[in-house]
């Protein structure tokens, strides 16, 4: 068994231990926010935050994660469920398209906030590699701006 | 799926609201009348809610259900045709609206448009009546072709103002009042000589018994508020909390999870397993069995231990002709088509070989072509199907097309045998799609193991290497055009010849007992032709290149070659005759302008008339597809080393009407990075008659890091409104290609245009191809 903390909770897996945590979350912890796109941690799909930063979860065996704090898209909101600024940032730039591949960039952009509060192009560039094929880009870009603007006011 | 209910939710009661919400049988057959032909009438209620017609449920608790029978594929299109019932209810625009894909599949929703090309707001006549009720009654509902707007936006005003009509009717009866004394705003009907309200919530349970309207009112333009005007999405802020069910979260109990392994050769089979007694042996695998004896399906607890079976089958595969074929015997007998003696005529006007043979003419002859690429849709290939004990079955799919859903089901579930006594069909969120999901692969082979395991769902997931080198591609195609020039540069001939493997006959063959298509199918030539250019004399050939590789939709089909080959040849034409690319596209469409306002609002936009320092360069390009007008200027910068960056993409789009013009913008920017990446980027390579190419290290796509800035203006327009799914994509390889031309002198006339490689784990570099000079 391995026990670590999701979005804020206890939780508790008897599974191959070397089982990614994608998969644990999708099918052990009925948490479906993370997807899979490509298994081989190139799209970002999958990104949950493991102590605060950002990884693909696909390539994360389940008995590395022991004890850590783990926080998926859907831990992202308030309990009252209030949505995070980067949530709140994400709907009033209207990003997502099919929003498949939105959950590993709301996580993405949430990691590149909390350590650089005012990102330039330049760093956004550097920070976030996943993939959409939908072509969200211009507007994530804006998204991560306006989120760094509304968190400053 | 809904906005208000949780995930959990859906999957106990999606599908039970969705088909209870919409049991309304077909309506009345009144002869060419607009609203009977497709079975709108009809209410009824059903507990708290009521039925006003077909797309119009109006619940207790004031909310409204809004049945959109399009795919939610990233289009927005469930938010465009909801503004449209909601500006013809006076419904706000707010959470009260839900919008499902409905489970029923009623006549209204059928796709006609996309088979007649007829708008539903100009239909007539029996042969259109005819067409509609037999497309109706067969369920055609596809979500393609740019073509959702077109082919809904006028029967859901309709229905909205039907059921606007049916309420007031009811609060006229209710108050005892003219219907001509009531007015509708915000989902209530008032009268203001007695100031009396009934809120739509407390009138629908009668509306829902009331006949609609004959000839329901339609708001006019100069009142609407909704339409045209930008709204949110319905369907983002559950996006933002990963709350959407996708095909790939379809969770059922007791279901049984399946990774497949297909032939590498397509058209090969399975031969033998060597490893089998392996396989099964491995945790949570409970079989390993053959779909239809091809490809090798591992059945088990979860997909993560079915994929991990099928990482470790060990099989051989039969042999076939295809064998040996490789990108380049493909691409040879591609060129030894365009010489082909009796091709497909798409046109001939004037006389082409004249213009051709003058003595003392100009001539400019150039040859391109392109590889093939795939989709690769964020979602992989998936769906989960059940047949349950009492013989029915059901069938839980992203789908771009209920009625290959409704035929791969039926398919699938015959090679074991089986044949269904009632089937429900459930379209989930799809993962993006462009054209991808409009085929019933993964749904037969769901279907095949569902009816394996009777009382169990199954779910087939593929993985992201079977969905990029096993599955369906966008043809490679090579191009021939040669043109006349006359004394004033402009071409007096254009003669252009295509050869690629026919999307259609493709298609067909695989999904069809019959073979529609003519050798030159219209999807493989469309983008070549060229006709609001002002050129005497033209002419068209394409050539039907058939290979073992499926060939499938892909978003923008034939424009996204043809385009490139087209508008890269008259930046040819230009470069010849030394005048500048924009000035010789406006000549070129002095017959046409709506055309030329595009192009002259594009080279505005992009400042075209303002130089450019070394290293960099601006192409334009357009054209018409969709019946929207798409122009296009990219800036480039090329580095010493060849080094490519897409900088800025201009783009002017006429798409007629618009309904949600953040939604327009949003579809255009998608399809510029889809279109840019495929120039960029994307060839697969076929080597032993398969695909080489297995996952996004080595099919590269755009990222955020190299996508380009872009910027888009909307026309106004008189036209109704017109395609946007795909535009987008159509003119940006050709605005790319003239673009690198104009920085660096070299006309690269293949895609893709450059060479790219990663540069550390999720970085990639692309280098201009050689080219010519």
């Amino acid at each position: 068994m391995v026990a670590f903390t999701l979005n804020g909770r206890p939780a508790d897996v008897t599974a191959d231990p070397a089982k990614p945590l994608l998969w644990v979350l999708r099918e052990d912890l009925d948490t479906l926010g993370p997807k899979y796109g490509c298994g081989v941690a190139q799209c970002g799909a999958c990104r949950v935050l493991i102590n605060g930063v950002s990884t693909p979860s696909c390539i994360v065996p389940l008995q590395s994660i022991e004890g850590a704090d783990v926080v998926t898209v859907e831990g992202l909101e308030d309990e009252d469920g209030t949505l995070s600024i980067v949530q709140q940032a994400w709907i009033a730039e209207q990003v997502p398209q099919c929003g498949f591949c939105q959950p590993g960039f709301l996580i993405a952009a949430t990691e590149l906030l909390a350590r650089n509060p005012d990102p330039t192009d330049a760093e956004i560039d550097d920070a976030i590699s996943n993939i959409c094929r939908c072509g969200t880009y211009p507007r994530i870009r804006r998204a991560i701006h306006r989120a760094a603007e509304m968190a400053r006011a | 799926m809904t906005r208000i209910l949780s995930r959990r939710a859906f999957l106990l009661t999606g599908a039970a609201v969705g088909g209870t919400a919409l049991v309304a049988g077909i309506g009345g057959v009144g002869y060419l009348a607009t609203v009977d032909v497709d079975g709108l009438n009809g209410g009824a209620v059903d507990g708290d809610t009521a039925e006003l017609n077909a797309f119009v449920v109006v619940h207790a608790d004031g909310t409204v259900t809004i049945s959109v029978p399009r795919t939610e594929m990233g289009q927005g299109i469930h938010t465009g045709l909801a503004m449209v019932v909601a500006e013809e209810m006076d419904l706000p625009f707010d959470e009260r609206i839900r919008v499902v894909f409905p489970t029923a599949a009623h006549a209204a929703y059928s796709s006609w448009f996309n088979v007649l090309q007829v708008r539903p707001e100009e239909a007539s006549g029996p042969v259109v009546w005819l067409a509609r009720r037999v497309l109706g009654e067969i369920g055609f509902i596809a979500t393609g072709a740019s073509a959702s707007t077109m082919s809904l936006w006028h029967p859901m005003r309709v229905a909205g103002a039907a059921a606007r009509g049916m309420l007031v009717a009811a609060a006229a009866a209710r108050l005892d009042v003219p219907e001509s004394e009531l007015r509708t705003e915000a989902a209530a009907v008032h009268h203001d000589a007695t100031r009396r309200s009934l809120s739509y919530a407390e009138l629908a349970q009668e509306a829902a018994t009331l006949p609609p309207p004959d000839d329901p009112v339609l708001k006019p333009r100069e009142d609407w508020r909704i339409v045209g005007r930008a709204q949110p999405r319905v369907d983002i802020p559950a996006k933002v909390r990963g709350a959407p069910v996708f095909g790939m979260d379809v969770v059922l109990p007791r279901m049984l999870h399946a990774s497949i392994r297909h032939a590498p050769v397509f058209g090969a089979g399975l031969a033998i397993i060597h490893n089998e007694r392996e396989l099964r042996a491995m945790p949570g695998v409970r079989d390993v069995t053959v779909i239809n004896g091809l490809h090798v399906a591992i059945v088990a607890e979860s997909w993560w231990q079915a994929e991990e079976a099928a990482w470790r089958l060990d099989a051989e595969w039969t042999t076939t002709e295809a064998d040996n074929e490789s990108s380049a015997t493909l691409s040879l007998r591609m060129k030894a088509a365009l010489e082909s003696e009796s091709p497909y005529e798409n046109i001939d006007e004037g006389d082409v070989d004249a213009a051709l043979a003058a003595p003392d003419g100009r001539f400019v002859e150039a040859e391109y072509d392109v590889p093939h690429v795939t989709h690769a849709c964020m979602e992989t290939m998936n769906a989960t199907a059940i047949l349950r004990e009492d013989g029915s079955a059901e069938l839980w799919a992203p789908s771009q097309n209920r009625s290959t859903m409704s035929a791969g089901l039926h398919r699938g579930m015959d090679w074991a045998g089986v044949s269904p006594e009632e089937v429900t069909l459930n379209v989930t969120m799809n993962g993006g799609a462009f054209g991808r999901r409009s085929d019933a692969d993964v749904i037969a082979e769901a279907a095949f193991l569902a009816a394996r395991y009777p009382g169990r769902p199954v779910k087939v997931m593929w993985s992201r290497e079977e969905d990029i080198g096993r599955g369906l591609y966008r043809s490679q195609a090579a191009g021939r055009i040669r043109a006349a020039l006359g004394p004033d540069g402009l071409p007096l001939a254009y003669d252009a010849r295509v050869a690629t493997q026919s999307i259609l006959n493709s298609v067909a063959g695989r999904n069809f007992p019959f073979n529609p298509g003519p050798d030159g199918d219209a999807l493989s030539v469309e983008g070549l032709d060229k006709p609001y250019y002002a050129i005497p004399n033209r002419r068209m050939h394409s050539q039907n290149v058939p290979s073992h590789i499926p060939i499938h939709f892909w978003r923008s089909n034939g424009y996204s070659f043809n385009t490139f080959f087209a508008e890269s040849f008259i930046d040819e034409c230009a470069t010849e005759a030394g005048i500048d690319p924009l000035a010789y596209r406006r000549s070129l469409l002095r017959d046409s302008p709506r055309h030329l306002a595009v192009l002259d609002r594009v080279a505005e936009m992009a400042g075209w008339s303002t130089a450019l320092p070394p290293g960099r360069g601006r192409g334009i390009a357009i054209d018409e597809c969709y019946r929207s007008v798409v122009a296009q200027v990219a800036e480039v910068t090329v580095s010493d080393d060849g080094e490519i960056q897409v900088d800025r993409v201009f783009c002017a789009l006429d798409a007629g009407l618009i309904i949600n013009p953040d939604t327009v913008i949003a579809q255009v920017e998608g399809g510029i990075i889809y279109g840019v990446t495929t120039a960029l980027m994307s060839r697969l390579t076929i080597e032993d008659g398969a695909v080489v190419e297995s996952n996004f290290h080595d099919f590269p796509v755009q990222r955020l890091a190299n996508a380009p800035a872009i910027e888009v203006s909307l026309m106004d327009s008189n036209e109704g409104p017109c395609g946007v799914g795909e535009p987008g994509v159509v003119p940006v390889a050709a605005a790319v290609a003239n673009a690198i031309h104009a920085a660096t002198g070299r006309r690269l006339r293949s895609l893709p245009l450059a060479i790219t490689e990663m540069i550390g784990e999720r970085r990639t570099r692309s280098v201009l191809q050689q080219g010519d000079a």
